[in-house]
């Protein structure tokens, strides 16, 4: 094998490398701070950023497109899949 | 020796031939890129949220009238606390604030401060917190997407509500949430339930919805019967369904890149297969050119295999490392807002680390077996010929 095919395999390899550390180091730690909002809201549900006339709180709310009171917004998932 | 002589050969003329590979590399880096972007962020706020789903209640009941969720009255708790196998009961107060100026809305959460649990996980969530002081005066805890967006529009120390009275609420800022929690605390706005009520209209003998735990999981279906039976105008949500749906939640738009990536990468094969196969292509003069030096067929085909394999693995792995970076150093700008929405307050999410090796391990056949046959049966075909035929 030639030298800077070894060179950039080297690199490669150090790139992965960087990653899988990075991927065991860095653990699920941020994950403790979204529990704790939790365990106070009690409300475990993503932060959508959605108009105003789109469910927020999933699966509590009713809310449709007021334009178009029969067309599910694509975030609710009965469209797809049956619940 | 001879396997060392056949990678040299092979290592100089991906050398020497780089910018030929060089489109093909870049359009595979792309490719595996977009896709384990999408399937990165999708699986980590799938991992985000299943784990925050544990300490969620196993049921919820709110009220029904016309097909809508309305405010649940507070009897019903007595109602319920009557049913047997049940703990862990009590209520909620939540809903979106419309802010009409800028048309943004806050998810506005009330919480029982008397409540020594609650009072409790609020210290741990707000370090320094004098809770005293805190309920001393009109305050809240802002996530910060709201103390963003307030800032901007000058309300800096305080924000002033308006009751559905047409009262004016002017309640104190007194933190901000934790930033690693904007993935379900962004746009929310935490305060005291009386407060909440006030700005809501909800009146005391009202609540939004009413929660318990069912710690038998076999009496689940019996306590849905009971409910439905004590209340003709009731919504139970159950945690398993909330569960499934939110593994579905992002498969789908996960599922919906999937199928863009096997367009994408039929066409790139294509693309791919009938530049080899081209009439007067330089494979076809280069295979010549070896089968007249007296290279066999299997020889060629190994040198193909070898030198394709490469590129695919190089491709592969940069694509990977790339999205790894994206989503998980940068927290995948422009692309989180497929997944988060971008209608009400921006969110920037810092995503949890989750590799599914399984998946990515599919990419790679789905991407590397395609290629390698797009490039491998045409060069078949040219080193099958006569030499002086193929170079023709």
């Amino acid at each position: 094998m030639i030298k800077p095919f070894l060179g950039w395999v080297a690199a490669l390899l150090l790139c992965v490398g960087g990653v899988a550390v990075h991927y065991l180091a860095q653990g699920k730690h941020a994950q403790e701070e979204v529990r704790q909002v939790v365990r106070v809201t009690g409300l475990p549900v993503p932060s959508l950023s959605v108009a105003y006339y789109e469910p927020r709180v999933l699966f509590y709310e009713n809310a449709a497109n007021p334009a178009y009171p029969q067309m599910q917004i694509i975030n609710r998932m009965d469209l797809v899949y049956a619940k | 020796m001879q396997n060392s002589a056949f990678f040299h050969f092979l290592t100089l003329l991906l050398f020497k031939q780089r910018s030929k590979h060089i489109g093909a590399v870049l359009i595979s880096v792309i490719i595996i890129f977009l896709l384990s972007s999408v399937l990165f962020i999708s699986s980590s706020l799938q991992y985000s949220l299943m784990d925050t789903l544990e300490g969620e209640a196993d049921f919820s009941v709110s009220r029904i009238q016309a097909g809508k969720a309305v405010n649940t009255p507070v009897e019903w708790m007595e109602k319920i606390m009557e049913i047997n196998g049940i703990s862990g009961l009590t209520s909620r107060v939540y809903g979106r604030y419309f802010f009409a100026p800028r048309e943004r809305s806050f998810l506005i959460v009330g919480v029982d401060l008397f409540d020594e649990q609650n009072s409790r996980q609020m210290q741990k969530l707000a370090e320094r917190l004098d809770l005293k002081a805190f309920l001393s005066e009109e305050s809240m805890l802002v996530g910060e997407g709201v103390k963003k967006f307030l800032e901007k529009h000058y309300y800096k120390s305080y924000f002033t509500f308006k009751t559905p009275q047409g009262r004016f609420k002017k309640v104190k800022i007194v933190q901000m949430l934790p930033s690693q929690a904007n993935l379900v605390a962004n746009d929310i706005i935490i305060m005291p339930i009386d407060l909440a009520r006030e700005i809501f209209g909800i009146s005391e003998d009202e609540v939004t919805n009413i929660t318990f735990n069912v710690p038998n999981d076999a009496e689940w279906d019996n306590i849905v019967a009971k409910l439905h039976l004590l209340f003709y105008d009731v919504r139970v949500v159950e945690k398993r369904e909330i569960k499934k749906a939110y593994e579905n939640l992002y498969n789908y738009k996960g599922g919906l890149f999937l199928i863009l990536y096997l367009v994408t990468i039929v066409t790139f094969i294509l693309i791919l297969y009938q530049r080899y196969s081209m009439v007067y292509s330089t494979e076809r003069k280069e295979i010549g050119i070896l089968r007249a030096v007296g290279w066999s067929i299997r020889e060629i085909l190994k040198l193909k295999f070898y030198e394709n394999l490469i590129i695919v693995l190089v491709s592969f792995l940069l694509g990977v490392v790339f999205a790894y970076l994206y989503v998980f150093i940068w927290d995948a700008p422009l692309l989180s807002r497929i997944f988060l929405g971008g209608a009400n307050l921006s969110n920037h999410v810092e995503f949890v680390p989750v590799v599914k090796f399984g998946l990515l391990g599919s990419i790679f056949l789905f991407y590397a077996v395609p290629f390698l046959a797009a490039v491998l049966i045409p060069a078949w075909k040219i080193a099958v010929t006569p030499p002086k035929e193929a170079m023709l």
